[in-house]
């Protein structure tokens, strides 16, 4: 066992965040919402295409493909670092999703289609999976690619799909069969994401709207779009999801976040003292730094487990997913607890404390949705990794049986 | 990075797990629990034989130069099986205070004893008004006097929550023998004879009915030889290795806790109600899915921990953090065990889910509970320094109004077109 890292690690971390340093504005905000703001995005576009040419932005992929070919760790350290700058890449579901999904089960002529844009910082992609009937529940796609030559049409709605950049390109699943059970007739597609037919809704929500609806009418994609096996999607789907849901940058951020709040709490006063001599706010204060540190542990155990894993697939016991969505609300909570009746003023309030950020913080961790919800991540838990039993399929199939006929 | 335990360590954590589950179950942990000793002077012998008590202690003294880390893979199979005997007492907080305070005479003398399992020791530190004030385990709550007389010390005062005192050769007491401005100077560490004059040991009765001790020192004279380390500067060797404690009961927290798991899992997946297994049932799954989260999330903060001190690296803020969670973590995984185990976790005579949870508290409790160790997690957070700020050109993101704060995208301009905002 060994929680260390080597010299050679300890310099990568130390230029990456060098880089950053001199690469960000004094002025960044680091918390989000920094790219709402049009001088925002071309800012951040420009960086991510900076970051390609470094080497950070994939650092993980093979060097044939403009990548560093660093190791897990490394990976890790790098993703550690975007995430404590407070950075989330405008194409950050490609790099983190779509890309490993199309190193997976790409073609060759896929790979060289869709790697080198992203490799480069250009490319943004969508990960368009959820629908309105379709959430939690994943199999139930109701969107339907009904081949028709060389092309699939497509038609359907997708909902919640995070996004605030133009996209180049969105990473989808359809429905391409009636089968049952549901998820052995869902294929996976790599659409452009201009292509006729497609149109783009905007969706505000209470964290600082990052989500839209799209809708797809009568969308021709060529099947050279199709990834991997027709009707294997959700499989495909289910094996990349892995790489979603884990990674060492969430933690890095909070790390950051609550050393600024600590920075805060040893500035600004109460009665007189310094907010951190306050017994009550001490204690909340070591209560967010144990928490950080599971977190930033979990993260690191899931990175180790993802270079030595030998299935793909969800991890049964990865539990640093679940760091993420119990850990940023508990936090919140308590950032706002110390802030007491301050803690509702928004940024731009002249008597918000500490920029408003504990604000926007409460206020987007009302959220944990993105990648699954909490629940269904102890559901794979309960179900992969403490091998409890499920409710039969033939139970399932009564039950949908009765709806049917109370419509 | 690597969260592997090496060979070594699977082979000493097999050995282990296999050695105490044949040697301690149930009716063991049963049986010493109703003795006065409160714990098996046989089945000492046999893991002095297995080199356990011998483990941390380099090959001269007849150790085996083992690791912390090592010792934190024994705890945690210790804890597993509540393996009830004076090893934290003797080994950890004596015989590792004796190692890094002790004159070569004490180590070549105690050390080897000790590794034999012919020696055990006890550590006198806790008192009546620091244990109620909740500085038990720092300097400042040691009041106990000892006063210079000729060549011997005179010990006068109480201490509570000895634990093994009762069937101890010796307790290392700390005693104050100088009052100066700083706590921690003036502390002096004597290894006191239990049989000498003055020395009175009474059983506390607790929860997990094991065996504290309030020992009474009534103007007991202990000769100069006894002392361990330098007169008025005991308390650095003796913080330390209340750190390597605290460490050690975590390991046993996250054995117990792993216990608990597997109680409440094994359990979840046999027991039929509504012609189901219990496991069905996402509330119950929810309760299981707990245990695992507070045993994994204290296991890695313990390994951390004990990795650190294996390495002599930092880590005051680690072992604090290690301790703070998992005294709190121990109990819920265990509250959460009982939930799915319902009455049969709960009734007294057979089944060791009770033993499990009862045991926490002392655990829990002993060198320093959640609230003492997150005092000193916040002491260290207060000394991190602000962030470096980048250094990049400035983009006056904080003069654009809110209103102006959306994206170039059509669709989004078209929100703002409608005036919706959000
Ligand atoms: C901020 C945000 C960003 C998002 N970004 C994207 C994106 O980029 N791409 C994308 O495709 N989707 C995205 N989503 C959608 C997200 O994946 C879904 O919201 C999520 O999977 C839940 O689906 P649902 O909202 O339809 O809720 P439902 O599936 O309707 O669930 C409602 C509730 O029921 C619970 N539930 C459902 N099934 C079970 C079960 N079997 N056991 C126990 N509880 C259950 C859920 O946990 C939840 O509490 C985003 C969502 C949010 C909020």
């Amino acid at each position: 066992m060994d929680f260390g890292f080597t010299e050679e690690q300890e310099r990568l971390r130390k230029k990456v965040r060098e880089f950053f340093q001199e690469e960000l504005p004094e002025d960044y905000d680091w918390g989000g919402g920094a790219e709402t703001a049009e001088e925002g995005q071309a800012f951040m576009r420009e960086l991510q295409k900076k970051t390609a040419k470094q080497g950070y932005l994939t650092s993980g992929w093979p060097k044939e493909y403009d990548g560093m070919g660093l190791g897990y760790v490394e990976q890790g350290i790098v993703d550690e670092e975007f995430g404590y700058a407070g950075i989330s890449w405008p194409s950050q579901l490609g790099l983190h999703l779509a890309a490993p999904a199309v190193f997976l089960f790409g073609t060759e002529e896929q790979k060289k289609k869709f790697i080198p844009p992203l490799a480069r910082g250009e490319a943004v992609w969508f990960e368009a999976f959820t629908e309105p009937e379709a959430g939690s529940d994943e199999a139930n796609q109701q969107t339907r690619a009904v081949q028709d030559g060389d092309y699939f049409i497509l038609n359907g709605q997708k909902t919640f799909i995070s996004g605030i950049y133009k996209p180049d390109f969105l990473y989808t699943l359809a429905r391409t069969a009636d089968t049952v059970p549901k998820h052995r007739g869902i294929s996976l597609f790599l659409i452009p994401a201009d292509l006729p037919g497609i149109t783009y809704r905007a969706l505000p929500s209470m964290g600082g709207g990052t989500q839209n609806d799209i809708f797809f009418d009568n969308v021709k994609v060529h099947k050279e779009y199709l990834l991997g096996e027709l009707n294997r999607g959700f499989y495909h789907a289910m094996a990349t999801f892995e790489f979603e849901r884990t990674g060492t940058a969430f933690p890095g951020r909070v790390k950051r976040g609550l050393e600024e709040f600590i920075q805060f709490c040893k500035e600004e006063k109460r009665n007189g003292k310094p907010l951190i001599e306050d017994p009550e706010v001490r204690k909340l204060l070591a209560e967010m730094a144990v928490e950080a540190e599971i977190w930033k542990l979990m993260a690191w155990k899931a990175v180790w487990w993802f270079g030595n894993r030998e299935e793909l697939g969800p991890m049964p016991f990865d539990l640093s997913g679940m760091c993420n969505k119990q850990l940023t609300t508990a936090q919140s909570e308590k950032m706002s607890k110390i802030l007491g009746i301050y803690g509702q003023l928004r940024q731009g309030s002249k008597w918000a404390k500490h920029e408003g950020r504990v604000e926007r913080g409460w206020r987007s961790t009302r959220s944990l949705h993105a990648a699954g919800t909490l629940e269904i991540y102890k559901y794979v838990i309960a179900r992969r990794g403490l091998g409890l039993p499920r409710i039969p399929a033939k139970l399932n199939a009564v039950i949908a049986q009765a709806l049917d006929e109370k419509k | 990075m690597d969260y592997l335990l090496s060979e070594e360590q699977e082979k000493l954590k097999e050995t282990a797990c296999q050695f105490l589950e044949k040697e301690c179950p149930e009716t063991v942990i049963r049986e010493t629990r109703e003795e006065d000793q409160g714990y098996s002077p046989q089945l000492w012998s046999k893991i002095a034989d297995l080199k356990w008590l011998g483990l941390v202690f380099p090959e001269k003294y007849e150790g085996t130069d083992r690791s912390l880390l090592d010792l934190a893979v024994l705890y945690e199979e210790m804890g597993r099986v509540i393996f009830p005997s004076p090893h934290l007492s003797t080994v950890v907080l004596c015989g590792l205070t004796i190692l890094s305070a002790g004159s070569e005479e004490q180590k070549a003398e105690l050390l080897p004893r000790i590794a034999k399992g012919d020696l055990i020791l006890a550590l006198a530190l806790a008192e009546p008004e620091s244990s109620w004030d909740g500085n038990a385990w720092d300097a400042q709550g040691i009041t106990v006097q000892a006063a210079a007389d000729g060549d011997h010390y005179v010990i006068n005062g109480t201490k509570l929550f000895v634990h093994d005192a009762h069937v101890a050769d010796y307790v290392l007491c700390a005693a104050r023998t100088k009052d100066s401005g700083q706590p921690e100077h003036g502390i002096t560490l004597f290894l006191v004879d239990t049989k000498s004059p003055g020395v009175e040991c009474t059983l506390l009765n607790t929860t997990a009915y094991d065996k504290p001790g309030e020992v009474v020192f009534n103007q007991v004279e202990v000769p100069k030889e006894n002392i361990v380390g330098e007169v008025n500067k005991g308390w650095g060797p003796l913080a330390r290795v209340l750190q390597i404690g605290a460490v050690m009961l975590c390991a046993q927290m996250v054995g117990s806790s792993q216990k608990a798991l597997e109680l409440a899992v094994d359990h979840a997946k046999t027991r039929i109600q509504f012609d189901m297994p219990i496991g069905i049932n996402q509330y119950i799954q929810g309760h299981c899915i707990d245990v695992l989260w507070y045993t994994e999330t204290s296991r890695w903060l313990t390994y951390q921990a004990a990795w650190k001190l294996s390495e002599e690296l930092p880590c005051d803020m680690e072992v604090a953090m290690a301790k703070a969670w998992t005294s709190e973590a121990h109990e819920k995984a265990c509250w959460h065990a009982h939930q799915v185990l319902a009455g049969v976790g709960y009734t007294s005579q057979k089944g060791v889910m009770t033993l499990y949870s009862m045991k926490g508290k002392t655990l829990q409790h002993y060198l320093g509970d959640t609230s003492f160790h997150l005092n000193k997690v916040a002491h260290e957070v207060e000394k991190w320094t602000a962030p470096e700020k980048p250094r990049g050109k400035p983009l006056g993101y904080w003069d654009i109004p809110a209103e102006e704060q959306i994206p170039a995208w059509e669709p989004w301009q078209e929100l703002r077109k409608g005036k919706k905002t959000w």
